[in-house]
Protein backbone atom coordinates (compact mmCIF):
# COMPACT_ATOMS: atom_id res chain seq x y z
CA UNK A 1 0.00 0.00 0.00
CA UNK A 2 2.56 2.35 0.64
CA UNK A 3 4.29 1.68 -2.99
CA UNK A 4 0.58 3.16 -4.07
CA UNK A 5 1.47 6.20 -2.54
CA UNK A 6 4.98 6.47 -3.44
CA UNK A 7 5.69 9.81 -5.23
CA UNK A 8 2.00 11.09 -4.63
CA UNK A 9 3.51 13.50 -2.18
CA UNK A 10 6.16 14.39 -4.82
CA UNK A 11 5.24 17.03 -7.72
CA UNK A 12 5.79 15.89 -11.38
CA UNK A 13 9.02 17.38 -12.70
CA UNK A 14 7.65 17.41 -15.93
CA UNK A 15 5.58 20.35 -17.43
CA UNK A 16 3.33 20.64 -14.24
CA UNK A 17 6.27 22.00 -12.33
CA UNK A 18 5.37 25.56 -12.85
CA UNK A 19 1.36 24.28 -11.76
CA UNK A 20 2.55 23.17 -8.55
CA UNK A 21 4.33 26.07 -7.70
CA UNK A 22 1.60 28.53 -8.65
CA UNK A 23 -0.72 26.17 -6.64
CA UNK A 24 1.24 26.37 -3.78
CA UNK A 25 2.07 29.99 -3.86
CA UNK A 26 -1.70 30.76 -3.93
CA UNK A 27 -2.30 28.40 -0.86
CA UNK A 28 0.19 30.61 1.00
CA UNK A 29 -1.68 33.72 -0.10
CA UNK A 30 -5.26 32.78 1.13
CA UNK A 31 -3.24 31.22 4.09
CA UNK A 32 -1.94 34.87 5.09
CA UNK A 33 -5.26 36.36 4.51
CA UNK A 34 -6.69 34.43 7.20
CA UNK A 35 -7.80 31.47 5.70
CA UNK A 36 -5.62 28.37 7.67
CA UNK A 37 -7.52 25.72 5.83
CA UNK A 38 -5.80 26.70 2.06
CA UNK A 39 -3.08 24.84 3.72
CA UNK A 40 -4.41 21.98 3.69
CA UNK A 41 -2.87 20.33 0.32
CA UNK A 42 0.77 21.81 1.13
CA UNK A 43 0.79 20.26 4.49
CA UNK A 44 -0.40 16.99 3.37
CA UNK A 45 2.30 17.09 0.38
CA UNK A 46 5.04 18.29 2.80
CA UNK A 47 4.44 16.53 5.92
CA UNK A 48 6.37 13.72 4.86
CA UNK A 49 9.09 15.38 4.11
CA UNK A 50 9.70 17.38 7.69
CA UNK A 51 8.96 13.54 8.87
CA UNK A 52 12.07 12.16 7.28
CA UNK A 53 14.27 15.44 8.11
CA UNK A 54 13.10 14.60 11.84
CA UNK A 55 13.68 11.35 12.27
CA UNK A 56 17.05 11.35 10.08
CA UNK A 57 18.16 13.32 13.19
CA UNK A 58 17.60 10.69 15.24
CA UNK A 59 14.35 11.39 17.19
CA UNK A 60 11.60 8.96 18.38
CA UNK A 61 8.70 8.79 16.57
CA UNK A 62 6.47 10.80 19.25
CA UNK A 63 9.65 13.45 19.25
CA UNK A 64 9.56 13.57 15.35
CA UNK A 65 5.51 14.27 15.24
CA UNK A 66 5.83 16.80 17.43
CA UNK A 67 8.52 19.00 15.75
CA UNK A 68 6.79 18.31 12.15
CA UNK A 69 3.76 19.93 13.87
CA UNK A 70 5.79 22.94 16.15
CA UNK A 71 7.50 23.62 12.28
CA UNK A 72 4.05 24.32 10.88
CA UNK A 73 2.77 26.53 14.32
CA UNK A 74 5.81 28.55 13.58
CA UNK A 75 5.32 29.00 9.14
CA UNK A 76 1.84 30.35 10.37
CA UNK A 77 4.01 33.28 12.41
CA UNK A 78 6.31 33.61 9.23
CA UNK A 79 3.72 33.28 6.37
CA UNK A 80 4.44 36.94 5.35
CA UNK A 81 8.03 36.67 5.36
CA UNK A 82 7.78 33.84 3.20
CA UNK A 83 6.79 34.85 -0.59
CA UNK A 84 7.83 32.26 -3.06
CA UNK A 85 6.61 28.69 -3.11
CA UNK A 86 10.12 27.58 -3.37
CA UNK A 87 11.33 29.48 -0.15
CA UNK A 88 8.23 28.00 2.13
CA UNK A 89 10.06 24.20 1.45
CA UNK A 90 13.64 25.01 2.27
CA UNK A 91 12.55 27.15 5.28
CA UNK A 92 10.25 24.48 6.52
CA UNK A 93 13.38 21.66 6.11
CA UNK A 94 15.67 24.27 8.00
CA UNK A 95 12.93 25.13 10.92
CA UNK A 96 11.97 21.37 11.08
CA UNK A 97 15.69 20.28 12.02
CA UNK A 98 16.46 23.41 13.55
CA UNK A 99 13.42 22.07 16.16
CA UNK A 100 14.72 18.85 15.99
CA UNK A 101 18.36 19.83 17.27
CA UNK A 102 16.72 21.23 19.95
CA UNK A 103 14.43 18.25 20.95
CA UNK A 104 17.55 16.00 20.62
CA UNK A 105 19.62 18.30 22.94
CA UNK A 106 16.94 18.51 25.77
CA UNK A 107 16.10 15.19 25.49
CA UNK A 108 20.05 14.36 26.31
CA UNK A 109 19.65 16.77 29.11
CA UNK A 110 16.94 14.73 30.76
CA UNK A 111 19.40 11.52 30.54
CA UNK A 112 21.30 11.16 34.01
CA UNK A 113 23.90 8.74 32.54
CA UNK A 114 24.97 8.82 29.24
CA UNK A 115 22.96 5.98 27.53
CA UNK A 116 20.82 7.65 25.55
CA UNK A 117 23.63 10.31 24.18
CA UNK A 118 25.19 6.86 22.95
CA UNK A 119 22.29 5.45 21.56
CA UNK A 120 21.44 9.08 19.47
CA UNK A 121 24.92 8.92 18.32
CA UNK A 122 25.15 5.41 17.16
CA UNK A 123 22.79 4.43 14.09
CA UNK A 124 19.54 3.16 16.49
CA UNK A 125 19.46 0.03 14.20
CA UNK A 126 21.98 -0.75 11.73
CA UNK A 127 20.14 -1.65 8.61
CA UNK A 128 16.99 -1.86 10.21
CA UNK A 129 14.10 -3.80 8.57
CA UNK A 130 16.08 -5.16 5.41
CA UNK A 131 14.09 -8.43 5.99
CA UNK A 132 10.75 -6.48 6.27
CA UNK A 133 11.58 -5.52 2.48
CA UNK A 134 10.33 -8.69 -0.09
CA UNK A 135 11.36 -6.80 -3.01
CA UNK A 136 15.33 -8.02 -3.86
CA UNK A 137 16.01 -4.49 -5.35
CA UNK A 138 14.61 -2.89 -2.41
CA UNK A 139 16.86 -5.23 0.01
CA UNK A 140 20.07 -4.45 -2.06
CA UNK A 141 19.05 -0.59 -2.21
CA UNK A 142 18.62 -0.71 1.60
CA UNK A 143 21.95 -2.46 2.41
CA UNK A 144 23.80 -0.51 -0.08
CA UNK A 145 22.15 2.63 1.42
CA UNK A 146 23.10 1.91 4.83
CA UNK A 147 27.02 1.86 3.52
CA UNK A 148 26.72 5.35 3.15
CA UNK A 149 28.43 7.51 5.44
CA UNK A 150 25.64 9.32 7.74
CA UNK A 151 25.66 12.69 6.40
CA UNK A 152 24.95 10.73 2.72
CA UNK A 153 22.32 9.12 4.41
CA UNK A 154 20.19 11.80 6.13
CA UNK A 155 21.12 13.76 2.31
CA UNK A 156 19.20 11.42 0.26
CA UNK A 157 16.63 10.60 2.70
CA UNK A 158 15.67 13.90 2.63
CA UNK A 159 16.00 14.62 -1.35
CA UNK A 160 14.23 12.19 -2.06
CA UNK A 161 11.34 13.09 -0.76
CA UNK A 162 10.99 16.28 -2.74
CA UNK A 163 10.42 17.42 -6.44
CA UNK A 164 13.26 17.70 -8.36
CA UNK A 165 12.77 21.49 -8.90
CA UNK A 166 13.66 21.51 -5.00
CA UNK A 167 16.99 19.11 -4.75
CA UNK A 168 19.58 22.18 -4.73
CA UNK A 169 17.51 24.35 -2.40
CA UNK A 170 17.09 21.48 0.21
CA UNK A 171 20.54 20.54 -0.21
CA UNK A 172 21.30 24.11 0.50
CA UNK A 173 18.78 24.45 3.43
CA UNK A 174 20.45 20.88 5.06
CA UNK A 175 23.82 22.65 5.28
CA UNK A 176 25.17 20.67 2.29
CA UNK A 177 27.74 22.54 -0.22
CA UNK A 178 26.07 23.82 -3.69
CA UNK A 179 26.16 20.66 -6.29
CA UNK A 180 25.86 18.06 -3.62
CA UNK A 181 22.70 17.39 -5.13
CA UNK A 182 21.27 18.70 -8.31
CA UNK A 183 21.55 19.65 -10.85
CA UNK A 184 24.26 17.29 -11.43
CA UNK A 185 24.39 13.55 -9.60
CA UNK A 186 26.66 14.83 -6.48
CA UNK A 187 28.91 12.49 -4.53
CA UNK A 188 26.69 10.93 -2.80
CA UNK A 189 23.99 9.56 -4.67
CA UNK A 190 27.13 8.85 -7.21
CA UNK A 191 28.80 6.48 -5.03
CA UNK A 192 25.09 5.11 -3.91
CA UNK A 193 24.81 4.72 -8.02
CA UNK A 194 28.02 2.82 -8.40
CA UNK A 195 27.29 0.02 -5.93
CA UNK A 196 24.28 -0.42 -6.73
CA UNK A 197 25.38 -0.93 -10.20
CA UNK A 198 27.61 -3.36 -9.42
CA UNK A 199 24.99 -5.38 -7.18
CA UNK A 200 24.07 -7.90 -9.44
CA UNK A 201 20.26 -7.75 -6.89
CA UNK A 202 19.69 -4.41 -8.25
CA UNK A 203 20.43 -4.88 -11.98
CA UNK A 204 18.79 -8.12 -12.14
CA UNK B 1 37.50 11.25 -17.40
CA UNK B 2 34.66 13.16 -16.27
CA UNK B 3 34.01 12.52 -12.54
CA UNK B 4 30.54 10.30 -12.44
CA UNK B 5 29.42 12.99 -9.56
CA UNK B 6 29.35 15.72 -11.91
CA UNK B 7 27.18 14.27 -14.49
CA UNK B 8 23.60 15.77 -14.40
CA UNK B 9 20.84 13.96 -12.79
CA UNK B 10 19.08 11.48 -15.31
CA UNK B 11 16.97 9.04 -14.95
CA UNK B 12 18.60 6.02 -13.24
CA UNK B 13 19.46 8.55 -10.40
CA UNK B 14 15.46 9.36 -10.14
CA UNK B 15 14.60 5.61 -10.19
CA UNK B 16 17.10 5.31 -7.13
CA UNK B 17 15.82 8.06 -5.51
CA UNK B 18 11.99 7.45 -6.31
CA UNK B 19 13.15 3.75 -4.70
CA UNK B 20 14.46 5.16 -1.79
CA UNK B 21 11.54 7.57 -1.03
CA UNK B 22 9.17 4.52 -1.23
CA UNK B 23 11.36 2.17 1.16
CA UNK B 24 11.44 5.15 3.19
CA UNK B 25 7.97 5.41 3.09
CA UNK B 26 7.55 1.11 4.28
CA UNK B 27 10.05 1.08 6.93
CA UNK B 28 9.14 4.72 8.57
CA UNK B 29 6.13 6.03 7.64
CA UNK B 30 4.39 9.15 9.33
CA UNK B 31 2.21 8.54 11.80
CA UNK B 32 -1.25 7.99 10.47
CA UNK B 33 -3.12 11.04 12.39
CA UNK B 34 -0.13 13.30 11.53
CA UNK B 35 -1.86 15.12 9.05
CA UNK B 36 -4.61 15.29 10.71
CA UNK B 37 -2.94 16.51 13.67
CA UNK B 38 -1.16 19.29 11.97
CA UNK B 39 -4.89 20.60 9.89
CA UNK B 40 -5.78 20.96 13.76
CA UNK B 41 -3.36 22.76 14.92
CA UNK B 42 -3.07 25.39 12.43
CA UNK B 43 -6.37 26.13 11.94
CA UNK B 44 -6.37 29.21 14.19
CA UNK B 45 -8.08 32.37 13.02
CA UNK B 46 -4.96 34.41 13.74
CA UNK B 47 -1.02 34.10 12.51
CA UNK B 48 0.84 35.71 15.24
CA UNK B 49 0.80 33.69 18.22
CA UNK B 50 3.19 32.60 19.89
CA UNK B 51 4.06 28.69 19.90
CA UNK B 52 4.75 26.99 22.98
CA UNK B 53 7.05 23.80 23.14
CA UNK B 54 6.02 20.52 24.25
CA UNK B 55 8.27 20.05 26.95
CA UNK B 56 8.01 16.84 28.85
CA UNK B 57 4.93 14.33 30.07
CA UNK B 58 4.91 12.64 33.19
CA UNK B 59 2.14 9.80 33.53
CA UNK B 60 1.13 9.66 37.37
CA UNK B 61 -1.53 6.89 37.78
CA UNK B 62 -1.10 3.47 36.75
CA UNK B 63 -4.55 2.71 35.06
CA UNK B 64 -4.77 -0.34 37.73
CA UNK B 65 -8.22 -0.83 38.31
CA UNK B 66 -10.19 1.76 39.51
CA UNK B 67 -7.57 4.13 39.96
CA UNK B 68 -7.77 7.39 38.75
CA UNK B 69 -4.49 7.38 35.65
CA UNK B 70 -3.57 11.01 35.09
CA UNK B 71 -0.84 12.63 33.43
CA UNK B 72 1.05 16.17 33.31
CA UNK B 73 2.40 17.80 30.25
CA UNK B 74 4.22 20.61 29.77
CA UNK B 75 4.54 23.20 27.50
CA UNK B 76 6.94 25.86 27.15
CA UNK B 77 7.02 29.53 25.73
CA UNK B 78 9.05 32.41 25.65
CA UNK B 79 6.73 34.71 27.45
CA UNK B 80 4.98 31.48 29.73
CA UNK B 81 4.99 28.16 30.62
CA UNK B 82 1.56 26.04 30.93
CA UNK B 83 1.17 22.78 32.71
CA UNK B 84 -1.89 20.61 32.83
CA UNK B 85 -2.95 17.44 34.53
CA UNK B 86 -5.40 15.13 32.55
CA UNK B 87 -7.35 13.02 34.49
CA UNK B 88 -9.52 10.10 33.47
CA UNK B 89 -13.18 10.12 34.22
CA UNK B 90 -14.83 6.83 35.17
CA UNK B 91 -17.14 7.90 32.23
CA UNK B 92 -14.82 8.31 29.46
CA UNK B 93 -14.46 11.83 29.70
CA UNK B 94 -11.35 13.53 30.68
CA UNK B 95 -11.10 16.45 33.16
CA UNK B 96 -7.69 19.02 32.47
CA UNK B 97 -6.22 20.82 35.41
CA UNK B 98 -4.28 23.70 34.07
CA UNK B 99 -1.19 25.94 35.99
CA UNK B 100 0.20 29.31 33.93
CA UNK B 101 3.40 30.37 35.29
CA UNK B 102 4.13 33.06 35.47
CA UNK B 103 0.54 32.72 37.11
CA UNK B 104 -2.19 35.79 35.77
CA UNK B 105 -5.20 35.92 35.41
CA UNK B 106 -5.91 35.07 31.76
CA UNK B 107 -8.31 33.67 29.50
CA UNK B 108 -7.74 30.49 28.69
CA UNK B 109 -9.45 28.71 25.46
CA UNK B 110 -9.97 24.78 25.05
CA UNK B 111 -10.12 23.99 21.30
CA UNK B 112 -11.60 20.73 20.00
CA UNK B 113 -12.33 19.06 16.64
CA UNK B 114 -15.32 20.74 15.10
CA UNK B 115 -17.94 20.19 15.67
CA UNK B 116 -16.67 20.75 19.17
CA UNK B 117 -17.17 24.69 20.12
CA UNK B 118 -14.16 25.67 21.76
CA UNK B 119 -14.55 26.52 25.60
CA UNK B 120 -13.39 29.43 27.05
CA UNK B 121 -12.16 30.06 30.84
CA UNK B 122 -10.07 32.57 32.95
CA UNK B 123 -7.68 31.53 35.20
CA UNK B 124 -7.70 32.17 38.99
CA UNK B 125 -4.93 35.05 39.87
CA UNK B 126 -2.60 32.29 40.82
CA UNK B 127 -2.59 31.35 37.30
CA UNK B 128 -5.20 27.99 37.49
CA UNK B 129 -7.53 26.66 35.07
CA UNK B 130 -9.74 23.66 35.22
CA UNK B 131 -11.79 22.34 31.74
CA UNK B 132 -14.04 19.36 33.00
CA UNK B 133 -16.09 16.89 30.68
CA UNK B 134 -13.82 16.99 28.13
CA UNK B 135 -14.22 14.23 25.57
CA UNK B 136 -11.25 12.21 24.55
CA UNK B 137 -9.29 13.18 21.13
CA UNK B 138 -7.33 16.04 19.86
CA UNK B 139 -7.00 19.41 21.74
CA UNK B 140 -5.07 22.67 21.63
CA UNK B 141 -4.79 25.54 24.26
CA UNK B 142 -4.75 28.78 23.40
CA UNK B 143 -3.74 31.73 26.09
CA UNK B 144 -5.14 35.11 25.31
CA UNK B 145 -2.98 37.98 26.60
CA UNK B 146 -4.09 40.50 29.42
CA UNK B 147 -6.74 43.32 28.46
CA UNK B 148 -4.06 46.05 27.27
CA UNK B 149 -1.16 43.56 26.67
CA UNK B 150 0.02 43.62 23.14
CA UNK B 151 1.93 40.53 22.97
CA UNK B 152 0.76 37.44 20.97
CA UNK B 153 -1.28 34.80 22.81
CA UNK B 154 0.46 31.61 23.12
CA UNK B 155 -0.47 28.65 21.58
CA UNK B 156 0.53 25.05 22.61
CA UNK B 157 0.74 22.37 19.72
CA UNK B 158 -2.09 19.99 19.31
CA UNK B 159 -2.05 17.13 21.70
CA UNK B 160 -3.67 13.72 22.28
CA UNK B 161 -6.82 13.85 25.13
Amino acid sequence: MALVTLGSGKASTGPARGDRADRIGACLERARSGETAALGDVVRELNPLLWHVARAEGLTTEEAADVVQTTWLELLRRLHDIRSPRAVTSWLVTAARREAWRVRERSRRQVPDGAAQLESVADPDPAPGERLLSDERDQALWRHFHGLPERCRTLLRIVAQVARPDYAAVAEAMGMPIGSIGPTRGRCLAKLREMLLADPGWSA
Amino acid sequence: MTDPADLPLDDGDQAILDRLAAVHAMLDPPPADLDERVLFAIALDSLDAEVARYRDQEIIGSGARGSERTHTITFDADSRAVMITITARPDSLVRIDGWLAPAAALQVELRLPEPAPPRVVTADPAGRFAFDGVPHGLAQLLVQPADGDTSPRVVTPAFTL
